[in-house]
């Protein structure tokens, strides 16, 4: 509730269990930390190869348009690496196989010609690779929607600030 | 060695919604108070809420703004054994749970006192509405709770309320629709300030109230309560400071508490008169069961086996929608104090069902920031994004809060060789839903679906097959009673068999209602302080 960009918003129990399901990091402990940028960022859990990859496929799933930048720019894989990387093993095993099988896959096809063979199945997956997409989408949305570019550029998001007043909305016609 | 030490007149465990009642109301009434919490004091100007997710390490996912409220090894030292989807919410900090909540603050209403009266099921209370009503319209004057009176029996209302929260567009349109089913709307009620109250601002509409309010317009034991009570110069707060057992006397009154100082690692005592505990649900009983002696083998108060029993807390659920009539309408700042408008319970109105009890929601507790949508839509790429971007302005948000049955076999033990990183036995939960719980919450899963149609709105529901709990409202494992072989407390909150012991936390509640407890606890807290009081002026404690 509690809660969270997913600020958490109750303490517990269904009511929250959405927002954080990512990665379902049941071992990891929240390290002292602070914010880090993609400049100094350094990759802890991928290689370069898995890196590039994880940020073809991110931006597939949210990419560049017309409104505004996708998740390449957002440096969604960069989030993706830091959070898979402070993750328990389960985690870390289904990130180094999907990648390894979308890789696999992509070599007969395409990256894009993958996804949406995968995002098909969304709704039912089947194979590991439909399971891994859904991971992977989880990832790039929390990793996009976190960004400064997904929530200033994309959703035009106005509040996290001090008002004297409730602003609100438009009057109801 | 404990005789040399000074003897308070009284000790309290925990400085939460309950302790800090407890404390300013016996400290301003001049007995000398110990207060004892296990976690140390956060400075509001050291709280996250404001940091944008980007200026996290973890973007503010795992819970990171409010790791600070959760110190020590609280969160891993408990384990849940044969247990439903349930978990409870314990915290160490000064201040507890109100330094990180949403502030809702309910009355019971007079058919929540009266389970068995009424409905045939668990048991009455000891007390009435009547008996604690004038004790809520104190607590609600002095914490500063923002709201209307209703009108409504299922939700008794009083005379002090701060101006209510402006509403939100899409509430009004939930009004409009829900008017339809007989389902009544009104302003939420919050100890939140909606103008300058007590020395303290009026909310600023950020929409970070669990994360701490970073100016004190959210009500907080730690700045609200505990200050006033280190004004009297008759209170002493221990920080870091976790009890670990209560001592007593050869005839087996409560004489003193042994805690552990988590900073040296090393144990201490404190010498009282009077106890009382107000370490909430978990760690109360958990307290009194770690509490062995000659006179009282089995945990202090507990000869009954009665202490960790009839544990319970809300069952819930959050439903996520969209209104289409909002859709695609331009991005406004409508994060507010969360939620501004409050769905009462509306079952009992309805033709009877197969279940006891019903459920009240919560609206629009979610964040505005994250698109939570983006986590449930089908799909990717271009048209996905833009779907995402064009529901976010039309989000309707329904926090379920329903009954759970008090039951004896619901309970928390303590397993001696089971111990946290200071060496005291840690909680065992065992916990089932019985078949009334599982009705009722389908059941209210159901009608926020059946709202959902009516408002024209796209739902998610995080509801899974089965369900799940407490939404941090444990309540019930040191239960007040008339019966002490049912019980433990009296109705002044006081054990049956140890006169100098009191529990106010949300441990004492003979059974739930779909209501938030924490008023309730505030209230039984200022009801007990009073009874302290006069029978210490009596002498007879």
């Amino acid at each position: 509730m509690e809660r969270r960009t997913a600020l958490r918003i109750i303490a517990l129990g269904a009511v929250t269990s959405g927002l954080d399901a990512l990665g379902a990091p049941t071992h990891c402990s929240v390290q002292e930390g602070t914010a880090w940028t993609p400049a100094d960022y350094k990759l802890q859990f991928f290689t370069p190869a898995e890196n590039e990859l994880v940020d073809q496929l991110a931006e597939i799933i949210i990419p560049a348009d017309a409104h505004s930048p996708g998740a390449h720019e957002a440096r969604v894989s960069l989030f993706a690496d830091l959070m898979v990387a402070t993750s328990n093993d389960a985690v870390k095993e289904q990130w180094r196989d999907g990648l390894r099988l979308f890789q696999e896959a992509a070599v007969k096809s395409s990256p894009a010609e993958v996804i949406a063979q995968a995002a098909a199945h969304e709704a039912y997956p089947t194979t590991d690779l439909d399971r891994f997409f859904i991971a992977l989408k989880q990832m790039t949305v929390n990793g996009y929607y976190t960004s400064e570019i997904g929530i200033h550029k994309d959703l035009e998001y106005i509040g996290n600030t001090y008002v004297a007043e409730f602003p609100g909305y438009p009057p109801l016609v | 060695m404990a005789s040399t030490l000074k003897e308070y007149d009284v000790c309290i465990v925990g400085s939460g919604a309950a302790g800090g009642i407890m404390a300013k109301e016996l400290s301003e009434g001049g007995a000398q108070v110990v207060l004892l919490e296990g976690g140390k004091r956060v400075d509001p100007s050291e709280f996250l809420s404001h940091k944008w997710p980007y200026e996290l390490q973890f973007r503010g996912l795992r819970d990171e703004k409010q790791a600070m409220f959760y110190q020590g090894d609280v969160k891993s030292s408990i384990r849940y054994e044969n247990s439903d989807n349930v978990s409870a919410d314990r915290m160490r900090v000064v201040g507890g749970r109100t330094v990180h909540w949403n502030a809702v603050t309910l009355r019971y209403a007079a058919r929540d006192f009266r389970e068995w009266s009424l409905a045939g099921v668990e048991e009455d209370w000891p007390i009435s509405y009547e008996e604690l009503a004038p004790y809520y319209e104190r607590i609600e004057a002095m914490i500063g709770v923002c709201g209307q009176d209703d009108g409504l029996e299922i939700l008794p209302g009083g005379s002090h309320y701060l101006p209510p929260l402006p509403w939100r567009r899409s509430e009004r349109i939930l009004q409009r629709a829900t008017k339809t089913m007989g389902i009544t709307v009104i302003p939420v009620r919050k100890a939140v300030l909606t103008k300058p109250f007590d020395g303290r601002p009026p909310c600023h509409y950020c929409g970070h109230c669990m994360s701490g309010c970073d100016v004190s317009a959210i009500f907080s034991s730690a700045t609200a309560m505990i200050p006033k009570a280190q004004d009297t110069g008759n209170f002493t707060l221990r920080q870091n400071a976790l009890a670990r057992e209560v001592l007593v006397d050869s005839e087996g009154r409560a004489r003193a508490v042994s805690f552990i100082d988590t900073t040296t690692g090393r144990e201490e005592q404190v010498r009282a008169k009077v106890v009382v505990l107000c370490a909430a649900t978990v760690e109360t009983a958990r307290l009194l069961l770690n509490s062995r002696s000659p006179k009282h083998p089995n945990g202090l108060a507990n000869s009954n086996d009665v202490v960790g029993r009839y544990l319970n807390g809300h069952v819930g659920n959050g439903v996520t929608s969209y209104l289409k009539e909002l859709e695609g309408s331009k991005p406004s700042n409508l994060d507010g104090a969360t939620d501004h408008v409050f769905i009462p319970r509306y079952n009992h109105l309805f033709p009877k069902k197969h279940y006891t009890g019903g459920w009240d929601i919560q609206v629009n507790l979610a964040n505005y920031m994250f698109p939570r949508q983006a986590l449930r839509l089908p799909g990717y790429g271009s048209e996905f994004k833009n779907q995402v971007r064009r529901m976010e302005p039309g989000l309707l948000h329904f926090g379920i809060f329903a009954k759970v049955m008090a039951r004896p076999e619901n309970r928390v033990t303590v397993d001696p060789h089971r111990v946290d990183a200071n060496g005291i036995p840690i909680p065992v939960m065992r916990f089932r839903f019985c078949d009334n719980d599982v009705a009722l919450w389908r059941d209210s899963n159901q009608s926020v679906a059946e709202i959902c149609s009516t408002v024209n709105s796209r739902m998610f529901s995080e509801a899974g097959d089965k369900p799940s709990g407490f939404a941090s409202h444990e309540v019930g494992t040191v239960r007040m009673g008339t019966n002490p072989k049912t019980s433990v407390l009296n109705g002044y909150c006081q054990a049956h068999e140890v006169k100098s012991l009191f529990v106010t936390d949300g441990s004492c509640f003979t059974t739930s209602s779909e209501k938030n407890p924490t008023l309730t606890i505030m209230a039984l807290s200022l009801r007990t302080s009073e009874y302290i009081k006069e029978q210490r002026r009596k002498g007879l404690l």
